[in-house]
């Protein structure tokens, strides 16, 4: 059973479509989760380690305890459960036993009449500790020498992939090169920082209002920890104020969950400060990543060899499947016969690092980009024609040795990009700098990103509609709207399959009562994977509106026809011969009977498993170019971009507006951690604390951003779409690397290219400013 | 500190609290006067989410002390707009997309606001830029809040 609609009928699909939830967003009158207020309520609080690496060999919280205004104050030994969290494995402690591993680890929690006295309390608990030398280094930290923050040892995972012959590829090769890359410890800085509302209902049950990813995890990931049956919890997970993966492991669900079994039924309230925040929250993997990568002498690309590190920090997250996904996408869109990938994701005390929008294709794809730029020029290739040698099309083979069978849009950005305004003027835009002493390049690259969790893991989607009185309808995914407007693609697609306008449609995420298990918001998935849901639930609700049609009609089912939204019958029948929506939910309403249908929808997989690595590989892939302007001034280093075109292949679009704001938001994203962001973390100690000392773009460096959208239609995908949300932010980052070196001659290998970087760079080679 | 009891008007209503002085008015507003459009999120002049205009200046919130706007007169995100009345700046902003997730929205459209209202021409880009470089997003990439500030301005200016 399926849903029809011919492409050029297309009603909703396609268009810009305004948010639904707009309105109050524009307005402020959206309630977030720490918007809310609650009667009775008192504050909780989090009292984090003082070392990144320490032994625990006391906690005592009497004082504490006693201090007026203290509600409860607690520890490991107040965990029901399981002390232990984390998406693949569970090695996070909840509260602190034995170890503290980083400086975000938790070790007691406090519940006070007011914040002051939380704060108050957290200083009167007293903790001893056993200071340890900190683990810092990954590739120290893999050695036999270094302590074991695990029992396994430090080495959370190891990814390997090997095809054909390298070493003979490598020795018959015309041009090799061989770069180190490092990369960043990105921060999210969603605006919004973590926090919500625990509540122990009357009837005993839990109600967790606080912002994620994928409620129905969280939910387990409570339970575990209370050792409840999951049904007694109740999460609600919408809206959001950003997310980009940082939202995605729990952050203080279940802080508020244990707090709320024991403040006497009283709602209880965490909200990060900022500072906190930094701290405790996941980041991106800073990566080490060595790649040595051959050419014939036409270009055609013969072999690639990586070696990856990434620091997961003190716990795992999802840092394995990080790694799995970097080496996965380590060769590029490109068709490259022998490799031989390997990545380790290596447990340090370095904070913790987890999802983040692009999930290890970032830093992998700095790397690739860049040893083709250097091959390309070796060879005295054209940047565009090299690459588009190169990129494997639909049906063809990758380098990882699969073949793709689904669409495959590279060759198409590529030369969409080789015909924008930017590249083909691209000597006259570089001819004038604002200032002498400033030198203009242009950079070009391109990438791909999976859509969804990868061979071997569950992947699945589900969506509710309900008929609503009055004939609108009520959409329920439990993926979550984190500000990429996906809320908005489901409402267009079952205003698409339900012929109805996009106003009737209600849209309702992020609630484990409300919705039914989706999945995750994560992994470029919830488009692809939502709307699938969708579109497998709306034939159920036309079943359902037909069939009532037939009966009220009194006629076979098979002589209704629905047309423009309405219900009519082909052949004569008693009483008016069309129903309106309304009319059929009046009915069903009339006579007591269920106006709810469900649709699933499973993720289809790759054919077969690469290696035993789990994950790997995607059957979807979403395609990206940007082409980049950029300016240096060589005398403090510093790199502004003036342009960016932004060429993604999603498959076909659903929402223009939405898709522009993804390219957008990802292209400045990408720009901030190419130039800019990092959070230092020394020894173990953070450094950066906030906004102050953590560079975000802002208005003042928005560049003029065009997006050109590809659409190479998915067959598997909801009217043709495919995923976006991640690769819009990572060709980029090559990108500015290649056009900061078409500018000044210089290549930078280690992100952010701060000015500082960049000058000495110059430095070293000579380029200074000479009148 | 002693509580003190401060007076002052919020989006053309007087309102008193009973509170302590040194409390940011941020915290105020949401906790006591339930006005949560205005958002905390770096609680240090850094990002702008907590923007509102006091006698006819944009502030942070986070750093100003409720002692500090006795009598004086504030207009948050609520004195702007609601879903049934919108300004025409928030119009813009749903007609070119100019929010995601919407947590910096508030702050953004008050200091948007504040600006056209002391302005008398169509901004340029750069000028645009300059206004509300205060303001932190990390959803948008600013390009269609540029958009939507130039798209209001446009109507004010074409339209008087
Ligand atoms: S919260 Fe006030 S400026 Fe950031
Ligand atoms: S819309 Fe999310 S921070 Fe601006």
């Amino acid at each position: 059973m399926s849903v029809q609609v011919e492409p050029k009928k297309l009603k909703w699909v396609g268009q810009r479509v305004r948010r639904k939830d707009g309105p109050e967003k524009v307005t402020g009158s959206l309630k977030y989760m720490t918007d809310y207020q609650f009667e009775n309520m008192v504050w909780g609080r989090v009292l984090r380690s003082r070392y990144p690496y320490a032994r625990i060999k006391r906690i005592d919280t009497s004082k504490a305890k006693a201090y007026p205004g203290v509600i409860c104050v607690l520890t490991h030994e107040d965990v029901p459960g399981f002390n232990g969290f984390g998406i693949v494995i569970p090695d996070q402690p909840v509260l602190c036993h034995d170890y503290v591993r980083c400086m975000g680890d938790a070790v007691a929690l406090v519940a006070a009449e007011t914040e002051e006295i939380a704060e108050e309390a957290l200083q009167l608990i007293e903790v001893d500790y056993e200071v340890l030398e900190p683990v810092t280094d990954p590739e120290e930290a893999i050695k036999d020498s270094a302590p074991k923050l695990h029992p396994s040892g430090n080495i959370h995972s190891r990814v390997h992939v090997k095809n054909g012959d390298v070493k003979k590829a490598f020795a018959e090769a015309d041009v090799i090169v061989e770069n180190t890359y490092y990369s960043p410890r990105q921060m999210h800085a969603f605006i919004e920082t973590e926090g919500g509302w625990g509540i122990l209902e009357e009837d005993g049950s839990l109600t967790i209002r606080c912002p994620g990813q994928y409620a129905f995890r969280d939910r387990l990931q409570i339970a575990r920890v209370l050792a409840w049956n999951p049904e007694r919890i109740r999460v609600i997970s919408n809206p959001i104020g950003g997310g980009f993966g940082g939202k995605d492991e729990i952050t203080v669900q279940i802080y508020l969950a244990l707090l709320a079994l024991h403040t006497g039924g009283r709602p209880v309230k965490i909200h990060y400060k900022r500072e906190e925040s930094v701290i405790a929250g996941i980041k991106r993997h800073p990566f080490k990543v060595t790649m040595k990568t051959a050419a014939k002498k036409d270009g055609t690309l013969v072999a690639n060899k990586v070696v990856a590190f990434g620091d997961t920090g003190a716990y795992a997250s999802l840092g394995g499947a990080v790694i799995s996904l970097a080496i996965e996408h380590s060769c590029g869109p490109y068709y490259i016969p022998n490799v031989d990938l390997e990545g380790y994701c290596v447990y340090t005390n370095n904070g913790i690092a987890g999802a983040f929008r692009g999930f290890g294709v970032n830093q992998v794809c700095l790397a690739i980009e860049q040893n083709i730029d250097m091959i390309a020029e070796k060879l005295g290739m054209d940047p565009i024609e090299i690459r588009k040698k190169n990129v494997y099309h639909q049906g063809g083979l990758s380098s990882m040795g699969h073949r793709v069978t689904t669409s495959v849009g590279t060759w198409k950005t590529l030369d969409a990009a080789e015909n924008c305004e930017l590249w083909k003027n691209r000597e006259k835009y570089k001819a004038n700098p604002s200032e002498p002493w400033k030198k203009r390049g242009i950079g070009v690259a391109t990438s791909f990103h999976g859509i969804g969790m990868g061979f071997g893991l569950p992947d699945y989607g589900a969506a509710t509609i309900e008929l609503l009185p009055g004939g609108r309808f009520l959409v329920g995914v439990c993926s979550e709207d984190i500000g990429q407007g996906n809320g908005t693609v489901f409402a267009i697609v079952a205003a698409e399959a339900l012929q109805c306008h996009i106003d009737d449609i209600d849209v309702i995420q992020g609630d484990t009562r409300r919705t039914i298990d989706s999945g995750t918001v994560s992994a470029s998935r919830s488009t692809y994977v939502g709307g699938n849901s969708v579109l497998a639930a709306a034939p159920f609700m036309i079943k359902l509106l037909k069939s009532t049609a037939a009966e009220i009609f009194k006629i076979d089912v098979d002589l209704v026809e629905l047309r423009d939204g309405k219900l009519w019958a082909k052949v004569p029948v008693e009483g008016k011969n069309v129903l309106t929506y309304a009319d059929i939910y009046q009915y069903l309403y009339e006579h007591r009977r269920e106006t709810k249908v469900e649709g699933h929808f499973m993720v289809p997989k790759a054919e077969k498993q690469i290696g035993n690595n789990v994950g790997m590989p995607h059957h979807v892939y979403g395609y990206q170019t940007h082409v980049v302007l950029v300016e240096v001034d060589t005398l403090t280093g510093e790199t502004e971009v003036l342009r960016v075109v932004s060429i993604p292949d999603c498959g076909k679009v659903i929402n223009l507006q939405g898709l522009e704001g993804q390219a957008e938001g990802g292209a400045v994203m990408g720009m901030g951690y190419t130039l800019y962001e990092d959070t230092i973390i020394e020894r173990g100690i953070f450094k950066t604390t906030n906004f102050t000392n953590y560079i975000l773009p802002t208005f003042k460096e928005t560049p003029i951003i065009e997006t050109i959208p590809i659409e190479e239609a998915e067959k598997t995908g909801p009217f043709g779409a495919k995923g976006i949300g991640e690769v819009v932010m990572i060709p980029i980052i090559a990108a500015i690397v290649q056009a900061i070196y078409d500018a000044t001659g210089v290549r930078i290998n280690h992100l952010p290219a701060t000015p500082e970087r960049v000058y000495k760079a110059m430095k070293e080679q000579g380029v200074i400013y000479r009148g | 500190m002693n509580l003190k009891e401060i007076s002052f008007t919020v989006n053309g209503q007087s309102v008193c609290v009973f509170t302590y002085p040194a409390k940011p008015l941020l915290d105020v507003l949401r906790e006591e006067l339930n006005l949560t459009g205005s958002k905390e999120c770096c609680g240090k002049g850094e990002c702008g989410s907590c923007s509102v205009i006091l006698d006819g200046e944009v502030v942070c919130s986070c750093l100003v002390l409720v002692g500090q706007v006795e009598g004086k007169d504030i207009k948050t995100i609520e004195g702007i707009g609601d879903p049934d009345h919108l300004d025409p700046l928030q119009e813009a902003f749903l007609d070119c997309g100019a929010t995601q997730c919407g947590y910096c929205t508030p702050g953004i459209i008050v200091a948007a606001r504040a600006y056209l209202d002391r302005i008398q021409h169509i901004p340029t880009h750069e000028e645009i830029k300059d206004a509300l470089a205060g303001n932190l997003c990390r959803c948008t990439g600013y390009t269609k809040i540029i958009q939507a500030v130039k798209k209001a301005a446009e109507q004010q200016f074409i339209l008087r």
